[in-house]
This record gives C-alpha cells, sequence and structure tokens, in this order.
C-alpha cells in the first residue's frame, strides 16, 4: 500500500486569513493526507526548513495580503537551494490572474485563487501522486 | 365612510360583537389542513426543508399572530418603543428621519500621503466617515524596515512608523470629517498616541469629531490573528486605552467590539452576537475593576457588525443585538442611564457574501445588504465593502459604487422614512425572539466555561468557528447552498474584467527611507529615556498611554515601542489544536 501523502499548510508573512487553511487541512485530512499546519507569520526560510524537517511531500502556501509574489518563489528557490526541490509548492489566496501565470513560471505547480472547490485540490494531489510525480 | 367602518368587516379583524372570535391558532391549522396541503400535495415544493442560511432554522410556508402567541410576544415587553428599553426597534427615537447614518469607507494603503490623497477625495465625494486600515507591519507592531515586513509595507493598507507618518496621513480636510475610526488593535496605545500627538500639532481640536478605535484585540485571538502578545496582556493593553480616552477624550469611542471579524469567520449570527458579548463583558469587568459605574463605562462600548445575504436572519440579528445588549446591561450590571443600555453598533454589509466570480453581481449583494441594514438598524454610521474586494485592495470606481450604493438605499427607497418598519411582522418577530433566547443561551455556555479569556486560551472559540466554516465550503461544494458565479449561473471561461487596484512599486522604499530618516534625526537619549518610561509602566500598573504619548512625540517609532512590551510580555504562539486549524 502505498504511504500517505504528507502535505504541510503554511501562512506566509504577516497576514493571517487562516479560513482558507483551516478548510483545506480539514479536507485534505478528510481525503486520508497527513496535515501539518505551519502557524502565522512564517518566513520563507522558516518554510522550507519546516517542509525539509517534517519530510512532506507538497507544500501549500497562503497568503491573501497580496505579498505573494515576493514570498511565495523564495520558498521554491529556497527548497532548491537545500536539495528539495523535488516537493511539490501550490499556492493559494487573493492572487489575480496575471499574477498566476508569473508565479507557474517561477516553479510554483498550481494556483487555487478564492473560491476554489476543495475537492479539486484533493483531485489535483491524488493525481499527481498516483501519476508517480512526487516519487523519491 | 369612516375608517371604522370600512375595516370592519376585513378578514382577521375583531369580530363584531355577537359573533364569537374566530381563535387564528385553529385557524392556521384548518388553512394549513384544507389550503396548503393540497397545494403542496398538487405541486411539491422546491426543497425537502427551508431553513435558515446560517443559523438552519426550519422556515415555515407561512407566520400568523398563533406564532406570536405560542412564544407569548408581548409587544411592550419584546419591542417597545424605538429609543426605550429594550431599545428592540432602535437606539434613536427618530430613527434615521432625523439625520441619515454616518457614511464610511474603509481605506488605506500606501505612505500617509497617498492615504491622505485618497482620502480627501471620499470626504470631497459626500462621505464624512473614514475607517483607516493599515498596513499588517503596522498592525503587527514592526517597522517598516523589519525583516519580517519585507513585501507587505504600504500594501494590505497606510504604514506608519512614526509620529511624522501620521502626520502625513491626517493631512485631511477636518471640517468635513465626523467619524474617524482607526483599525490597531494590538499596537492600539500607541496607534492613539500618534494620532493625538499629530493632531495637537496640527491645531485640530480632537472634539470636532469622533475617533473610534476597535482597541478589542480579544477577539484577534478567536479569529483574524493579528494579536502579538499573549491575552492577558493584551486585554491590560486595551483596557488602558479605554480609562486613559474615557479620562482625556470623552467623546471618542475608545473599543468596539468588531463582531464583523466573527460573521466573517464563518460565526452563525448567535454566535457572533454571543461571542462578541462575552468578549465585551471581559474589558467591562476589567475597567470596573479599575473603580469606574457601568453608567460610566457602557456607554463608551460600540459594535461593529457584518451583515449576510439572508435577508430576514440578518434584520432579526441587528433588532437582537440591541436588546440583548441592553438586557445585559440592566439586568447583569444594573446600568440605569439610556446611554449606558443603548448599544452604539455599526452597521456593514458583510464582505464574506461577496464573490470573486462575476464580480459586478456583488453590487446587487451589496444593496440588499444594505437595505436589510436600514430596515434593521444598522447604527449611526454604516459602511460597504466594495464590489471588487474579493479580487484585490478596492479600486477607484468600487469606491464611488460603494459611495452610491448607501444613497441610493437613503434616498431612493423610502426604508429610511419610518423606524423599525418590519416590527410586528411575525416572521421578523419569532426570528428576533428565538436569536436573543439562543444568544443568551450560548453566553451561558461561554461564562460556563470561565469567561470569554478561558475560551480563548482553550480554543473552544477558534474550533467552533473552525466547525463552521468547513460546513460552510462543504455547503457550496456540495450546492446545498446556492451562490450565483460560484455554484449557480456559472460562466466557465469567466474573463476578469474589472479594474484591478495598482500599489506604486516604490511606496515600500520611500516608507524606508523616511523610517531611517526620522531615527537619524531625532535625539536617541530621549528616545531611550522614553522607552525605559513605557518599560516601566508596562512592568508596573500605570497607565501605558501618558508615557507613550511622550516616546512619539520624541520620534520612537512603532516597531521600538512594540518590542518594549514584546520584552515585558512575551509574544503568543498557540498551537495548532487551539488554533482549531
Amino acid at each position: 500500500m502505498p504511504r500517505t501523502l504528507r502535505v504541510l499548510v503554511a501562512k506566509l508573512g504577516l497576514d493571517a486569513h487562516t479560513i482558507g487553511v483551516t478548510v483545506l487541512a480539514r479536507a485534505l485530512r478528510d481525503a486520508g493526507m497527513e496535515v501539518i499546519y505551519s502557524g502565522l507569520r512564517q518566513t520563507p526560510e522558516m518554510v522550507a526548513n519546516t517542509a525539509i524537517q517534517e519530510d512532506v511531500d507538497v507544500v501549500g502556501l497562503s497568503s491573501l495580503s497580496g505579498a505573494h509574489m515576493k514570498h511565495f518563489p523564495q520558498v521554491v528557490e529556497l527548497l532548491a537551494a537545500k536539495g528539495a526541490g523535488e516537493k511539490l509548492v501550490i499556492g493559494g489566496g487573493v492572487i489575480p490572474d496575471e499574477d498566476v501565470s508569473a508565479l507557474k513560471e517561477k516553479g510554483m505547480a498550481e494556483i487555487f485563487t478564492m473560491g476554489t472547490d476543495t475537492r479539486d485540490v484533493v483531485k489535483y494531489l491524488d493525481t499527481w501522486w498516483a501519476d508517480g510525480d512526487g516519487a523519491p | 365612510m369612516s375608517q371604522d367602518s370600512s375595516t370592519a368587516g376585513r378578514p382577521g379583524a375583531a369580530a363584531p360583537p355577537g359573533e364569537p372570535d374566530r381563535d387564528i391558532a385553529e385557524e392556521a391549522a384548518r388553512w394549513d389542513r384544507e389550503t396548503l396541503a393540497p397545494e403542496v400535495e398538487a405541486h411539491g415544493e422546491r426543497e425537502q426543508a427551508f431553513t435558515t442560511q446560517a443559523m438552519k432554522w426550519p422556515i415555515k410556508p407561512v407566520y400568523t399572530p398563533a406564532d406570536l402567541d405560542e412564544i407569548g410576544f408581548d409587544y411592550l415587553v419584546d419591542s417597545g418603543f424605538p429609543g426605550e428599553y429594550p431599545y428592540t426597534r432602535g437606539t434613536e427615537a427618530d430613527g434615521y428621519r432625523s439625520q441619515l447614518w454616518a457614511m464610511s469607507q474603509v481605506s488605506g494603503f500606501g505612505t500617509g500621503e497617498d492615504s491622505a490623497r485618497r482620502w480627501r477625495a471620499m470626504l470631497e465625494r459626500g462621505l464624512n466617515g473614514i475607517i483607516i486600515e493599515y498596513d499588517l507591519p503596522t498592525t503587527n507592531g514592526l517597522d517598516s524596515d523589519d525583516p519580517l515586513a519585507e513585501g507587505e509595507v504600504c500594501r494590505a493598507g497606510t504604514a506608519i512608523d512614526s509620529l511624522p507618518d501620521m502626520e502625513a496621513a491626517l493631512d485631511i480636510p477636518f471640517d468635513k470629517l465626523k467619524h474617524l475610526t482607526s483599525v490597531c488593535n494590538a499596537p492600539q496605545p500607541i496607534n492613539l498616541a500618534m494620532i493625538i500627538a499629530a493632531l495637537e500639532n496640527k491645531g485640530v481640536d480632537p472634539r470636532s469629531f469622533t475617533l473610534l478605535m476597535p482597541n478589542a484585540i480579544l477577539i484577534e485571538y478567536t479569529c483574524v490573528g493579528r494579536y502579538i502578545f499573549p491575552p492577558e496582556a493584551g486585554l491590560r493593553i486595551s483596557t488602558d486605552v479605554i480609562e486613559y480616552t474615557i479620562a482625556n477624550h470623552s467623546n471618542w469611542v475608545p473599543i468596539a467590539i468588531v463582531s464583523a471579524q466573527l460573521y466573517a469567520a464563518r460565526a452563525t449570527p448567535v454566535q457572533e452576537l454571543a461571542f462578541s458579548f462575552s468578549i465585551a463583558m471581559t474589558y467591562l469587568d476589567a475597567v470596573l475593576e479599575r473603580g469606574l459605574t457601568v453608567d460610566q463605562v457602557a456607554p463608551y462600548f460600540s459594535f461593529i457588525t457584518g451583515i449576510d445575504m439572508d435577508f430576514f436572519e440578518a434584520i432579526a440579528k441587528l433588532r437582537a443585538y440591541r436588546k440583548i445588549w441592553a438586557r445585559l446591561m440592566k439586568d447583569r450590571y444594573g446600568a440605569k442611564t439610556p446611554e449606558a443600555l443603548r448599544l452604539k453598533l455599526m452597521g456593514s454589509p458583510g464582505t464574506m457574501s461577496l464573490t470573486l466570480q462575476q464580480p459586478l453581481n456583488n453590487i446587487a449583494r451589496l444593496g440588499i445588504q444594505m437595505l436589510a441594514c436600514v430596515l434593521g438598524g444598522g447604527g449611526q454610521q454604516m459602511t460597504t465593502p466594495l464590489h471588487d474586494e474579493a479580487h484585490a485592495l478596492p479600486s477607484d470606481e468600487a469606491t464611488s459604487v460603494g459611495i452610491a450604493v448607501q444613497n441610493i438605499v437613503a434616498h431612493e427607497t423610502g426604508a429610511a422614512d419610518t423606524v423599525d418598519p418590519l416590527a410586528g411582522s411575525y416572521y421578523v418577530e419569532t426570528m428576533t425572539r428565538r436569536m436573543e433566547d439562543e444568544v443568551f443561551a450560548e453566553i451561558e455556555r461561554i461564562d460556563a466555561l470561565g469567561g470569554a479569556l478561558e475560551a480563548i486560551k482553550t480554543g473552544y472559540f477558534q474550533k467552533e468557528l473552525a466547525k463552521q466554516q468547513f460546513s460552510r465550503q462543504r455547503e457550496l461544494e456540495t450546492g446545498d447552498r446556492k451562490l450565483v458565479g460560484v455554484n449557480h449561473l456559472v460562466k466557465p471561461e469567466e474573463e476578469r474584467g474589472i479594474e484591478m487596484f495598482k500599489l506604486d512599486e516604490d511606496a515600500e522604499s520611500r516608507q524606508i527611507e523616511r523610517l531611517r530618516n526620522v531615527r537619524a534625526e531625532r535625539d536617541e537619549a530621549k528616545v531611550n529615556e522614553c522607552l525605559a518610561r513605557v518599560e516601566a509602566a508596562a512592568r508596573g500598573t500605570d497607565n501605558l498611554v501618558p508615557p507613550i504619548l511622550d516616546a512619539v512625540k520624541a520620534h520612537a517609532t512603532h516597531g521600538e515601542l512594540c518590542n518594549v512590551l514584546r520584552d515585558v510580555y512575551g509574544t503568543y504562539h498557540p498551537d495548532s489544536l487551539t488554533t482549531g486549524v
């Protein structure tokens, strides 16, 4: 039996809107994944370190304050620099369309904006995991 | 023909002498059997069960006087008259007939100058209230050059590092301003001190407008999360602001429980009111301990609520809000003066009902919610969120539309022309009473847990909210609740043709440059001496505001002052369980 997918959900920067991560954490747990929550006010460095220490497969970043362009790509870069570039990094929050494509160019796998159905996130992760993209 | 004879034969009117009274409850049962049941049998109903949106209370097909009899509704006890206890029908005897509500809007971005430019335009366009939103470094008590602040400076609100920033921000025509609301919960004493000092330097009379400070940090531990210090320290800091303001600026409002934050975190109306009142009573107890009486203190308490899309639930909430406060103050605290019993409320259409999809639809939502605010009595100051807020910070055009929405309801609908027009509605009165009963039951539950402070520390509020957050999301995903543009009338490939607010990219660097100049030009020894006095007050029991005011005038920065308080009180890091995630 394949092992359970491990996901870190993280609040980056000073933004403290937690409904998205609360709801998503519950939905992912209900779908059988292990979910770790970072707590508030994390720096990209803190998130990258937690992701490595906790040996997660997926890092989900949340920002609703508009600082996503600054913070999200830094996590991708730090993970790569620390030899953990295989982890899937996804993001969510209040993110305009033009930023979505820019973030993908900078290595974010997917961006889920407000109004996303949590079942779509579950499906996305299940598909990625089943395809073996995340296998070590 | 006289009025009497024209109504005598009307069904439902009192029976003429000689004829037996028809019992409404019996008639309702008969109607149900003979008229309704065959209809439902023939056509069915749209839903298996109709319920209110948030409370999930069953909704009957029709409400009659029999429903009021069933709950023992007594007009004089339950409703009374506007401007009189229990204030169900409003705190003002003449409603909005003598004066419309003050129209405010939340705004703030960039540097002080950037915000002042927009605020001047807003005041020119007919608003008379501004609700200042600060950027996240400011509300989190960090200076703009703090490493944690990178990327967030000037973004979600205006950046205030030192007194010169506040002076630049308050470069507005004070003759047009009635209400200023300053939302800076955790560092509220510092923020208050900067406003006082800026007004002094400008020669503005602080009595010429009302300053309202949310200053209710306890709500930040239940949701939103803009806390810095542990809850007990947060409570002490807020209480200092309340005490100082009552003594020195008696026309200002030093605390507003923003129950709208709980609403935005998906609290049901009953949770919103019960949690907020429990939090308010925790503050009230803390101020009373300092030797003031409830009649002196209660008039300084205010509340800010958010209105959801269930029209009648929203109206019942507003009516119950006033009634419960009056009852709590009278029965629990023995308040006697009308000022202490009268709820100070600011109502606002809720941001959480706005959708990212098809954003123009949000204008319709805002109009409906604004109408509910006026019909239910949303207070003497109201505001509207803006239709593009789900996207990003509001654009200039959205600001104009928001002002128009308030004016359309005020001047085109007639809703503001009589007081509490939905009173006496069998449905609204039934729901108002149920709201009241259930809020009191929930307040008792929180009392049994040891009050709001304990409920925060054990995560009770947070966990209850997390449950609601998940079930509300599930309802949308399963389609149990229809939301246009999200799960109903969805446009698959939607173009988001809406003007988005663009922040000037160099705002952050301009802000940091000014901060550095302020630090370079000030008298460092004086700043250190002031900071030491703030520390002494924080370690002892002296009110924090006077030494902070001196420090602010010496150009100590916002972040430096918060750091002094961090050293004394520590910072708060709840575990994952307590946060409800």
